[in-house]
Formats: structure tokens, sequence, C-alpha cells
């Protein structure tokens, strides 16, 4: 089945009549994920700066009022419904892997399921790859996103249409009368797409690592961290959060919002001591849990190669050196 | 530039094998021929890591807070930028001089938005100075053009702009940890107990953090626009603290931050004669 | 590649069963503040009808807040039909608000988290309990549990001191109710007037005491370099770390393995733990 490009408005509008829809549009010409006005002009050029778990795991999210007076307590849970559009093949996989971190192994994760039952994801397969771009290293493929519910591949005017899921097959039946059948010309070279950028992601890779806990190249590699929250809040995979309150008089709201485990308060417990006092430590936690602990505890890697780090680094550090050093048994320089 | 990394390496070299310093800090390469990144070598076989071109952008004086009390001098690559920021640290009495050893190079310019709001191009102080100065830049006529902009906004205009300006801001504290002015042993957003700063993501608590650092180093800030360059989300982070800068020196005449490390903090200081128009 | 540690799911219910999103608290009600220790406070918790909030093993954690103010993990210490007690010591902001707390005021509780001792394990040894100072915490749920279940296990024996006669926590456990149907042994770091007990540090006192490594299993609670010297002696007199069991404590948020800082490794204090035996300990990075 495929989509006519010049259908892809009506397409959307169908679906924006029935969920709330998010796509790409451009922020002075960097896509950003919006709640689509059904009228701006997705923006499909590259991948999205901020990664779309927003939608799944808000930057902030009340969880309960309370009154501390009565003793009441209520719980506050989301449950509508979103479509995103035109995500991208590593934040799909980025979705499987929160879903591993807050179902299963061990306790569901209301909110978090709620907001999850209510997504549907239509992925864009990639027709470039941006230089920072290292997914294909990571075990996934920038032509395909198995775990969305529709994908979508770039055929020049068209869009071919494949669905993995009930939730995607809903859509194709949304979108009947705008669907025709393939061509088979292909005038763009989507399908065939391969990063640049390679990261050397051994399948021995975890055991390696925390072979390495003690290694003196956690100092060198963490030397020009700054400690600033950059690279978490931008990854599509870390999940970490700080759970607050904020009270007005008797009543209040509970909140959990993104953390990072490069801040300094991070881990500190309430009589002072840390056990992850500075940044070396800090930076080697943060790459063990991308690349070893993850996959220790839920079979997959859950850094996705989706590149934003690499790209956004305040100090230029690149996780795939650190890669590249466990891999080839050399020691860190410089 | 080939001979000025030239020089730089020789340099680096003989400071670690003389034992003068503990390692030397200046810019590496990356995986990527337009970037590079802040090292740290120790090893004089090392030196040649060091590199020297228009991406050698990363201001390096912060480094220093990360190791106060150094067994040997710190080695630090010093242009006009990380000059004015030694001078604040040294102001705020965060780093000894005797620590560091500053190996002046003259800066041409990088190729970094940051690097157009340059006033001091050469090392204000070095112990040693690797090349001949270089021109100034052309004067700093539009060193407040920005806040001008802003300042042409009605206070609702205002209001809307910051307010949908920090939005977007993520709190990830990069433009704080890269800031040598942000130089508090423990910054009060990091005190979550106390409440001061809330951690959620809202408006109100991002504006909270935007408003509070301007206000913390406004009288402080060296003007390198390092916190524009690191900030993820783009924010104009500077039409902040540049605002204050601005409104001192319609106050008092010129005033600029790190051109030495002795002259008074504007806001840190009590005076009976201070002016009170705004009282 | 490791075979992946994945726990089965776990679902969160309330007394009756229910499933419960796991990061809701309930409203209970302190029944009972006993002062241990000047620092130190017990809280015995009930729901407002009547029934205890949930039924923990021995070990297992408990997340107590004081609404507006914040929540954190503690050890459930002791349990009966109808409600569960958590010791408490004053080192932060929450537990300076859980120590103003009066008799009848509203807590949050949720839980029970984390994994518990090995009660079926340890089924038909002798049982040593090492305590020091508010680490005899974790370590009663343990100890009630054995005492409830006498004939399951061995002897017993608790070995419990601080720094003195009013840093000793359970007093009325430690004095009257456990003497009389363990060995107890107590002793505090400094000669005090009106003390005639031991006096010396819990690793000496437990080198003195020469226990067999024959059949026992230790349980192990306390400040860390108390730990530290405890074990060294513990292996001097021949124990295996496997046989050597105690609790860890990291900053947690959540309880439920999901918000990260409690991690040590690719294990979740909160969930993995707090129980971990000496030679589990060995094989996780040293970062506690």
């Amino acid at each position: 089945m495929e989509l006519k490009k010049d259908k892809l408005t009506e397409a959307l509008l169908l679906l924006r009549g029935a969920s709330n829809v998010i796509l790409p549009v451009s922020n002075d010409g960097a896509p950003v994920f919006k709640l689509w006005d059904g009228v701006a002009e997705p923006c499909l050029s590259a991948n999205t700066s901020l990664p779309p778990k927003d939608l799944l795991f808000p930057r902030s999210e009340k969880m309960y009022d309370y009154n501390v007076k009565t003793g009441n307590i209520s719980e506050i849970s989301s449950n509508k419904k979103q479509t995103v559009f035109g995500i991208r093949p590593c934040d799909v996989r980025s979705i499987e892997n929160l879903d591993h971190a807050f179902l299963e192994s061990g306790y569901t994760d209301s909110y978090y399921k709620t907001r999850r039952d209510g997504l549907t994801t239509i992925a864009l397969a990639c027709t470039e790859t941006a230089r920072t771009c290292f997914c294909d290293s990571m075990g996934l493929s920038p032509n395909d996103a198995p775990g969305a519910d529709i994908v979508l591949n770039d055929r020049g005017d068209a869009y071919t249409v494949k669905s993995n899921t009930e939730k995607g097959e809903e859509i194709t039946r949304l979108w009947k009368s705008l669907l025709s059948k393939e061509t088979g010309k292909a005038s763009k070279a989507s399908g065939s797409v391969v990063c640049d950028f390679k990261a050397r992601a051994d399948k021995d890779l975890p055991e390696k690592l925390v072979a390495r806990f003690d290694d003196p190249m956690w100092d060198k590699l963490s030397k020009a961290c700054l400690g600033c929250g950059c690279c978490s809040f931008i990854c599509p995979t870390c999940y970490c959060f700080d759970i607050g309150r904020e009270n007005h008089g008797a009543s209040g709201t509970a909140f959990r919002c993104w953390d990072s485990c490069m801040f300094s308060d991070y881990s500190r417990m309430a009589g002072g001591h840390d056990p992850r006092p500075s940044k070396k430590e800090r930076l080697r936690n943060r790459y063990l849990h991308k690349l070893a602990y993850f996959n220790l505890r839920y079979g997959v890697t859950l850094c996705v190669g989706c590149g934003r780090c690499v790209d956004k680094c305040p100090a230029n550090l690149d996780v795939t050196r650190a890669m590249d050093i466990i891999s080839e048994g050399v020691r860190a320089d410089g | 530039m080939s001979e000025k990394q030239e020089k730089m390496r020789q340099c680096a070299e003989k400071l670690l094998r003389d034992g003068e310093a503990g390692y030397v800090i200046g810019w590496g390469e990356t995986r990527f021929d337009d970037r590079t990144t802040p090292i740290f070598v120790e090893d004089p076989a090392g030196a040649g890591a060091f590199v020297w071109n228009e991406y050698a952008i990363n201001s390096l004086a912060k480094y220093l807070l990360d190791d106060k009390y150094p067994d040997k001098k710190i080695g630090l690559f010093t242009r006009g930028c990380e000059s004015r920021a030694i001078n604040r640290l040294l102001k705020d009495n965060q780093i000894k001089r005797e620590n560091v050893y500053l190996i002046g190079v003259p800066c041409d310019g990088k190729k970094s938005d940051r690097c157009t709001l340059c006033r001091e191009r050469n090392p204000i102080l070095y112990d040693v100075l690797l090349w001949t100065p270089e021109d100034d830049p052309p004067p700093a006529a539009g060193r407040f053009d920005r806040v001008k902009d802003i300042e042409a906004m009605s206070p609702d205009e205002r209001y809307v702009y910051w307010g949908e300006t920090y939005d977007s801001c993520i709190r990830c504290y990069a433009c704080r940890n890269v800031c040598p002015a942000c130089n508090c042993r423990e910054c009060y957003a990091d005190m979550s107990k106390t409440g001061f700063q809330g951690k959620q993501h809202s408006r109100s608590d991002n504006q909270i953090f935007g408003v509070t650092r301007a206000f913390h180093v406004g009288d402080r800030c060296i003007e390198c626009g390092e916190c524009e360059r690191v900030c993820p989300m783009n924010l104009p982070i500077m039409g902040q603290t540049q605002k204050i800068l601005k409104d001192i020196n319609e106050l008092t005449g010129e005033y600029e931050c790190g051109m030495d490390a002795t002259s008074e903090n504007y806001l840190g200081r009590f005076d009976l004669d201070d002016k009170d128009e705004f009282m | 590649m490791a075979e992946s540690i994945r726990a089965a799911n776990i679902e969160a219910k309330n007394a009756d069963g229910r499933a419960v999103n796991p990061l809701l608290p309930c409203m209970c009600r302190v029944i009972r503040i006993t002062e241990e220790t000047p620092d130190v406070k017990t809280f015995r918790i009930q729901t407002p009808d009547g029934a205890k909030p949930f039924d923990p093993m021995p070990g297992q954690l408990a997340m107590l807040s004081v609404m507006g103010v914040g929540e954190a993990m503690f050890s459930v210490t002791a349990k009966d039909d109808d409600w569960i007690e958590s010791s408490i010591k004053k080192v932060g902001q929450l537990t300076e608000a859980l120590h103003s707390l009066s008799e009848g005021d509203l807590i949050g509780v949720r839980g029970p988290y984390g994994n518990h001792f090995p009660v079926e394990d340890i089924k038909g040894k002798d049982l040593l309990f090492v305590g020091g100072g508010i680490g005899l915490a974790p370590v009663r749920s343990l100890i009630r549990y054995a005492l409830e279940h006498r004939e399951d296990y061995g002897s017993l024996d608790v070995l419990y001191g601080s720094r003195s006669y009013g840093d000793l926590v359970f007093k009325s456990d430690i004095f009257e109710n456990w003497p009389s149907r363990c060995n107890v042994h107590i002793t505090i770091d400094n000669a005090e007037d009106g003390w005639d007990g031991h006096v010396g540090f819990v690793p000496t006192y437990l080198e003195e005491k020469a226990f067999s490594p024959e059949n026992k299993a230790v349980v192990l609670c306390g400040p860390p370099i108390m730990i530290k010297f405890c074990l060294a002696s513990l292996m001097k007199m021949g124990f295996s770390k496997e046989n050597v069991i105690t609790t860890l404590e990291m900053r947690m948020k959540c309880g439920v393995g999901k918000c990260g800082r409690c991690n040590i490794g690719s294990k979740y204090v909160c969930l993995d733990g707090p129980v971990f035996t000496m030679s589990e300990l060995d094989d996780l990075p040293d970062e506690k």
C-alpha cells in the first residue's frame, strides 16, 4: 500500500479527527515535535533535536494531589490518545526500550502504561542520515522500524505504508480511501540508507565494560565533561526521574520530572554520603547504564545510536569513543 | 596555523618534561574535523595531541575548578576569553595565580557565534606569550545591540518574549556549568531541599532559574558567550546578563568584567552614595 | 552475553489484593511513637481502618512520606496483625519532619519493596545477628520472625552494640523480651556509670565470643566501618561470605526499580536488594 504525498495533509487530518497528532514542525529550521494544529507543514528533513520521550514520560508529570489536613490523596492520570507521526527508527526503538524499563521486569508504571496504551506510532524510515547517526552500529536499521505501529518509506512522490500492529491496522482502515496500490517505482533511495558514523558495539561490550569498571580510562573520558544534564535530557532513552511536590497551603501536588544521573544531588543520601561523588563516577554510571547494565537486565542495549548526545555535548564528548576504546582493548590517551 | 600549533605543542612538551606543570589543558581532536574537545595532557609524549585551528572554540578556564589544589601547576592555553575567566576566578577567590601556568595564545577568532562578541583576543595575563598579539577586533559597537532590541519591546511584549523563550529551557544547567562566573561550590539550584528552585519543568521554574542566574552573574559576566554556545536549546541567555551590564554601564560609565582581578563587582558592593533613582 | 537478570513481574496490590499504582501512597495513621534514643524513634503505623498497610517479609522496605515534605525509604522493623513499625534516625529534612509527628498524625505509606531475608534458605541453621547502632532496625524484623518460627531455626544469638547505653535501640526487646528466648550479647563502646555489661567495639566482642561457623548464618547490619571490621573478624573465625547477609542503603525515589538512582551495577537496591550476601556484594562494582 502507498500514500501519495499530495494526500498527506488529508491523511493527517483524518488522524487528527481521532486523536491528538504530534509531528515534527520547523522551529527556526530545526524540526521539533509539536502538537499539530492542522495547518503547519510537517518538517521531515531530519530527525528532531529533542526525542519524543516527552509523550510518554513528560518532563514534568503530576502524579497525585494530596491534602495534609484531610489526608486525601487523589491520583492524577492522563489517558489522552496521541498519534506521533514522522518518528524515526532510532526513536521507535527508544520507546521499545522505555517499555522494557517502565513495563517489565518488576513493577508496571501506571502513568507510563496509560500514556503508552494511548500512543500510536507512525514511523518514517530515514532517507538520509545525519553525520552523528550510528543506529546501524547499535543493531537497528535506519530503513525500518519494526516496533512502530506503521512504517512509512519515502518513495519520492509517495510513502509505502506498512502496518505492524492492530493499532496500525486501525490507521490503514482510517486511511482506506487515501491509500493506493504500490506502483513499485522508487525514485528516491529509501531502503538502503547506511550510517557513515560507526561505533564498535560488539556483542561482548557489556561484559568488557563491566570488567573495566576500575580502569583509569574513566578519568580520562570524564575530564572534559561539564557535569551538565544536556546528554541525559536530549537522550531518547534516559528515563531517570525525581519525585517532588508543590505545596499550596494544606493541599499540594506530587509530581515527577526528568532527572539526570550527571547532577551532583542525584545520588547524594540524606546523611551526605554520595556513592558517585564526582563526574568520573557519574559519567561511568551513565555510559555503563546505556551500554551494559541495561543489557544485563533487559537483554538489549539502551543506546539506540541517535547521535543526539554526540551532536550536542558542550564539551564534544563522544560516547562512541568509549565504545571504541573498550572494543579495541586499548588504553585511553589524551 | 600549523606553525602556531607546533609552538603550542613544544611549549606544553617542555613544561611537562621540566615538571613545571603537572598537566596542560588545551584542545584535541574529535572524530569530526570541525570540532575539538578539551584535553588534559600529563605525558610530555602526548603533547602532540594539542590542536590549534578555527574550531578550538571551547573556553578552558572553568576546568581549573575541578582541581583547586593541584600538586603542580596546571598549564592552560590562554586566549583573551580564558584570561578574563582567570581574572574572574582570581577575583572570586576560586583559584590561586601560582597554581596555574598560563600559556598565552593570541586568538585570531574562531568559528563560533560567541566570538562575534569578542572584545579581547589577546590574553590579558599570561606567563609566556607564544606569538605576537593579534589586532583587536573592530570596536565593540554592537556590544549591546541585542539588549536594545529587547528594550524596544513593551513590558508586556518582553514578558511574553522571555516566557516563551524559557518554555523551551530543559534546565540541563550547561550554561551554569560552563560559566566561569558560576563558581559557587554548591549552586542554589542543586539545593533541592531548600525549595529555592523547583525541580519541575514549568515556565515559572524555568524563568526563576534564568532570572536568578542572570542576577547572580550579571555584574560578573565576562561576556565570553559560552552559555549561549553550550545551550542545546539555543536560548539567548546573554540577553539577560548583558541587560544588567548595559544598565551598569549607563549608571557608572565603562564597566567590563575580567579585565583585571581586582575591580569591585558592581552589585556586590555597598555604598551610601549609590544612585537610587529607581527608588 | 550473560543471561539477563529479568525479575518476575510484580503487581502492586493494596491490602484487599486490588492492583494499585505502585507510586501512589496510602494515608495511614501513626498510632504509637517510641523514643528509642535521642535521635531514633520507632513509628507504629496503621491504616485508618485499623489494619496493617501491607504484609512485609523480614527485611523489606516501606516508602514513608510526610505530605508536603517528602518521601524516603525505611526498613520495616516489625509487624503484627494490624500494624507495621519503622525505626528512624534523624539525619535530614524528611526524618526531622517524621520526628516532629505526634501519635494520631497521618503519613503516606507505600510498599512493601525489595527482597527479604532468605528465611527459607536459612531454615535449620543457627542464626547469629550482629548489629551496630540503628543497624539493628532491619535485623529486628528477622529476629522477630525467627522467634515466631522458633522450631525452624537452631540456636539464636543476638550481638548488638552502640556508642553508649543511651544509643542502644529497642531496649525493651534486648533487655526484656528477647533474653528469655535467645542469647543476647550487648556491648557499648566506652564504659559509663551504671553500665555493668560488656564494654568494647562490636567486632572485638564478636571475636571474643568465638562463635563457631558450623551450620551458622550471620546477619550483619550497621555502619559501614563496623561491617568492614566485623566481616574481617568473621572471615578470621572461618565464616564464608555466602553465609554472611547484610542490607544496603542507597538514595531512592521510586522504590520500584525505575527512577535510576539506587543502582549498584545492574542491580537496583530497591528491587533486587536491600538484602545481599557478602559474596553477592563482591560481584557488584565498588560503588556503595
